[in-house]
């Protein structure tokens, strides 16, 4: 991430939105990534540096934020052998790497499709299905695509919300309300809650719940701007 | 504002995301491009035929028939929800304590499903460790890695030749012999007939249509068996089963099936039935033999001029050797059928030219060997074989076999052995005394009884003490009997790799697990037509493979890298370079006979062909002159007794055709008094066994509250209280299944049908989500081989002998449990 110090100077007004924008662009790379990949040695180092001691402490300052981040930090604490960080990764494989029915797949296509369509019990739609479409255009509109080195479906979670840190520093308040309400805010809370039913443990419950918390707070605040 | 506080806040703690990249990247205008290949109408083909795909936007979008296919399966349907299937294999995984204890870890677990995700070369790294580890402690016996079937089809890609190849250059290994589908029949025939014959192209349709009076089709139903085929399948056979249909209509051929439901090919010929009780076929044709000979209605040239042993059967027949004559009234007693129709058979039979045409079922039973032999037996006294419309054939319903072969030569493949001058890393051949080829149904009891020796087609086999399975392509958790058993003998194996497209339950039940993309995915090429041989197919990628899925050919020179084999694996050729090489040597085999063009033109094509074929009638060279065209017996002759098999001393398979009672059978036979009810588990109508199943749109025409079907008849489900739609539950001493009943007037009462394939979903016993690893567990989609028995035929072929099973089934009334087959590893399933 660029430093911000390196940036012109502006009036303080426009430098409090830019930092604003900043900040919740940095939030929604952090939720993109714990839910990209597994927690390895390196990020668990990066987490628990003082620096992101620091920002937990702060994001827990909001009090619909704190059980969770206390949660998930309890747990990074926790994380002091390979075995532990196996066990979240088995967590974060039985979520997110396999199935769909009876895990928590991360999705927007199994959480947003056509309730008409899927009547039949049980109905799985298919993978790189039509979300996985709209959100190639969204990201083509925006000269972006998905990493080779990622190679899952575009309406992946890990997707939308690095799409949603894009639009911080890029789009307007109203673009930005738009697509987080249409496209992530629409399932979040069906995803938040089939990974609290479903998780072994306990960080990406949390997680989940932190996120669902966090874009419903960011949606007021912006909302609020207007 | 506070918003702004708290923001503010959260900027000045000066932490940043640092790990790894967004996964979001600048559009890459090359990228951007898309796939290489053009979006149009692309060839390829599948066990289910070939087909055209179109893509859009780098996805598959429509599949269509190709041309040439005029009586495409449904099945093609099923395509796209194979591919983008949600159980996917996305990424090498590893179970969990298996990669914490590996060697020593806990197996009971197995099917608790606590994977996680590991890279590619972790994953190879630790196939090359345990592989090392077992040649290191145990020898090429502790590793088996034979354990092969249908694998996806293609030339160069085969799941087995790679695997084979790449873990023969690792060490070597125990092997099978045969396979589930024909086991007792390839063993016994080429003592009977001189050939395998389920395997061998069979008389010409066309001269079966003009020859024939009577066609008999026994234990056999081509009109469902006929979708799928070995290699891309062209239907041609659809297209005389439409005369044959015609020529029924019309009274020019009788048609009966032999059988005790009404099969689907009844329905379509609009033919006769003849029911007969299960696993009573041999005392029914017995009868029938009887009538012959007392009527002496046989062919007694024949018999002399072309087989060997009549006289040693007679005996048996007329009941000088066991004092019981197997007379129609005998034969009647046991197989149902009156001793009028008996007799009339004897007649009709010989009355006439008569093809008889035997299906595969009959011979995956007890003593499965006897059916087929008595058959041509059957024939020979017919004495029609080596005429057009007469004889017998074991292969119509087969892969095309019976559709005139073009005769041109077709692709070879990517080498499944090793070069001639290449040698393993561990290259000990020392099996510590025990067998390095097993018969392929009895590797649970190998691994279950590991030293102990039992007989298998005039041999002694000793059961190797098996600690790792290495599987590709192939889904044993589908095709092997007894699951419970299956579980306690997992339980002993150190370590199981299984690659594969989609979380088969041998995936789910495996310690590494590796995601192979799916033929859609890679370029290969194929025959069309197992035995038709009617052109060559070009396989086209349709899209990049999905996830971290890697084409076999990929997957297996990273493996050979590992070992520092990476040249000698690929012989330094890439997947062009081969697809190349294999079809130019093709061009080459060809020369002169078949026109075929440079490649880059049959690439851009998608398909050559190579013309119709001529009729052909089996065993005609035989007819003709035995002496120089003799069979393959030991004789030359036909073998109605078999002075090798005598020689074996076998109290299961005799000298001669014989019936033997069942360990169980329907109908007042052993067991029935406590589980009524005979179980077939024959080939799928709507698969080809496990593969499709998973296609969960395709799925959804067939299955009853998203479970496998069980069809029974009125009579049985107004006894049980059972009502269309239903959910059963299906068990005997050996498990428990769900499935979804549907009553039909094709089954009559104490027979049931599951088909085979439908993919294993344990939970608890009682239906609780979680036990799924236990024995006794509950499969919550309907699994027929949770409730088969794991015996051999004999002691000659040990072949799979999975119709000898009875069952009994009553209305589920617990809670339904989800069901838990298609959605890979879940540990809880809630």
């Amino acid at each position: 991430m660029e430093n911000s110090m390196t940036k012109p100077a502006i009036s303080e007004e426009q430098m409090n939105n830019t930092d604003m924008n900043k900040a919740r662009a940095m939030v929604y790379r952090l939720l993109s990534s714990l839910f990209a990949k597994e927690i390895d040695h390196q990020l668990l180092h990066e987490l628990t540096s003082e620096p992101a001691k620091a920002f937990w402490a702060q994001l827990a300052s909001e009090p619909s934020f704190k059980r969770d981040v206390d949660a998930m930090v309890s747990v990074l604490e926790s994380l002091t052998s390979d075995k532990a960080l196996m066990e979240l990764a088995a967590d974060y494989c039985g979520l997110f790497l396999v199935g769909t029915k009876h895990s928590a797949s991360p999705y927007a296509s199994l959480y947003l499709q056509d309730i008409s369509k899927s009547a039949k019990a049980g109905d799985q739609p298919l993978l790189f299905g039509e979300q996985h479409q709209l959100m190639l255009q969204f990201l083509k509109q925006s000269q972006l695509q998905v990493q080779t080195s990622f190679p899952e479906p575009a309406d992946h979670l890990a997707v939308i919300l690095a799409y949603v840190e894009h639009l911080c520093l890029s789009a307007s308040d109203e673009e930005q309300l738009s697509f987080i309400e249409s496209y992530l805010n629409s399932w979040l809370g069906k995803f938040a809650a089939k990974v609290t039913q479903c998780d072994s443990g306990d960080f990406y419950c949390a997680l989940a719940r932190l996120t669902q918390s966090w874009v419903n707070s960011d949606l007021t605040g912006l909302t609020e701007e207007r | 504002m506070n918003r702004r506080h708290f923001l503010q806040g959260l900027v000045s703690t000066s932490y940043v995301v640092l790990s790894g990249a967004s996964v979001l990247a600048p559009l890459n205008a090359l990228a951007a491009s898309g796939p290489k290949s053009k979006d149009g109408w692309l060839t390829t083909g599948t066990h289910f035929g070939a087909f055209k795909i179109k893509r859009k936007n780098g996805v598959i979008d429509q599949v269509k028939p190709f041309d040439l296919d005029k009586y495409p399966t449904d099945m093609i349907n099923g395509i796209k929800g194979l591919v983008y299937n949600p159980s996917r294999v996305r990424y090498p995984m590893v179970r969990l304590d298996f990669l914490l204890n590996r060697h020593k870890s806990d197996t009971t677990q197995r099917g608790d499903f606590r994977f996680v995700r590991v890279t590619w070369d972790k994953a190879l790294n630790l196939l090359k460790d345990s592989l090392d580890e077992v040649q290191t402690k145990y020898g090429p016996s502790g590793l088996h890695a034979g354990q092969t079937g249908w694998r996806a089809t293609g030339q160069l890609h085969s799941s087995t030749s790679h695997m084979q190849r790449a873990i023969g250059m690792h060490g070597n290994f125990v092997k099978k012999i045969g396979d589930y589908s024909t086991g007792a029949g390839q063993t016994i025939m080429p003592y009977i007939l001189g050939s395998t014959e389920v395997y061998a192209q069979g008389t010409s349709w066309s001269l079966i249509l003009e020859e024939s009076k009577t066609i008999i089709l026994w234990s056999n139903d081509p009109y469902k068996n006929l979708q799928v085929g070995w290699n891309a399948e062209t239907h041609e056979s659809f297209a005389y089963l439409a005369q044959l249909k015609e020529k029924v209509k019309q009274g020019k051929i009788r048609v009966i099936s032999i059988d005790p439901v009404v099969t689907k090919t009844q329905k379509y010929l609009g033919c006769e039935q003849l029911y007969v009780n299960p696993q009573t076929d041999v005392a029914l044709m017995l009868g029938i033999a009887h009538e012959m000979v007392t009527q002496g209605l046989h062919d007694k040239t024949f018999i002399d001029g072309y087989s060997l042993g009549f006289d040693r059967f007679l005996p048996y027949l007329l009941g000088e050797s066991d004092g019981v004559a197997k007379t129609p009234e005998w034969a009647s007693q046991i197989s149902g059928v009156t001793p009028e129709i008996i007799r009339d058979l004897a007649k009709v039979m010989t009355q006439g030219r008569t093809q008889l045409m035997m299906g595969w079922c009959i011979q995956r039973q007890q003593h499965g060997e006897q059916p087929y032999w008595m058959a041509a037996v059957l024939a020979t006294m017919i004495g029609q074989i080596g005429l057009p419309g007469g004889g017998i054939s074991y292969g119509h319903h087969y892969s095309g076999i019976g559709v005139p072969s073009s005769g041109a030569a077709a692709p070879g493949a990517f080498p499944r052995n090793l070069d001639e001058d290449q040698q393993p890393l561990f290259d000990s051949n020392d099996f510590k005394g025990a067998s390095s080829t097993i018969p392929v149904a009895r590797w649970i009891d190998a691994i279950m009884q590991p030293g102990k020796t039992i007989d298998a087609n005039g041999s002694k086999v000793t059961f190797p003490d098996i600690k790792m399975m290495v599987f590709s392509g192939n889904n044993p958790w589908n095709h092997h009997q007894d699951r419970n058993k299956m579980k306690l003998a997992f339980h002993k194996l150190e370590c199981v790799v299984t690659i594969d497209i989609n979380w088969t339950a041998t995936c789910r039940f495996s310690d590494i697990v590796l995601p192979a993309c799916t033929t859609l995915e890679r370029n290969d090429i194929d025959v069309y037509g197992s035995y038709a041989n009617r052109g060559i197919l070009a396989m086209h990628k349709m899209v990049e493979p999905l996830f971290e899925s890697l084409s076999d050919f990929e997957i297996f020179t990273r493996f050979a890298a590992i070992m520092g084999k990476e040249k000698e694996y690929t012989r330094d050729m890439n997947e062009l370079d081969w697809l190349k090489k294999l079809y130019n040597d093709c061009k080459k085999a060809n020369a002169g006979k078949f026109a075929m063009p440079d490649f880059d033109t049959f690439w851009k094509d998608g398909y050559v062909h190579f013309g119709e074929g001529k009729p052909w009638t089996r065993h005609a060279d035989f007819r003709e002159d035995p002496e120089i065209n003799p069979l393959g017996t030991p004789s030359g002759l036909i073998e109605i007794f078999s002075r090798k098999i005598a020689q074996f001393g076998y109290d299961d398979c005799p000298g001669h055709p014989t019936w033997m009672e069942k360990t169980e059978r329907s109908h007042g036979g052993p067991g029935s008094n406590k589980f009524p009810v005979w179980m077939q588990s024959c080939h799928p109508d709507k698969r080809l066994h496990s593969q499709m199943c998973e296609s969960q749109e395709y799925r959804e025409t067939y299955t009853v509250q998203g479970r496998e079907p069980v069809y029974l008849s009125p009579e049985d489900a107004k006894s049980r209280g059972i009502k269309d739609g239903d959910i059963v539950r299906v068990f005997n001493d050996r498990g428990q299944l769900l499935a979804g009943a549907v009553i039909s007037d094709s089954f009559p009462k104490g027979i049931i049908r599951i088909h085979e394939g439908a993919w294993y979903g344990p939970v608890g016993k009682d239906g609780s989500k979680e036990g799924g690893a236990e024995v006794g567990a509950l499969c919550s989609y309907g699994d027929p081989n949770t409730l088969t028995q794991d015996i051999g035929t004999s002691k000659l072929a040990q072949a799979c002998a999975a119709y000898t099973c009875q069952v009994e089934f009553e209305k589920f009334r617990g809670k339904l449990p989800q069901v838990s087959s298609f959605d890979g590893p879940v540990e809880t399933l809630v």
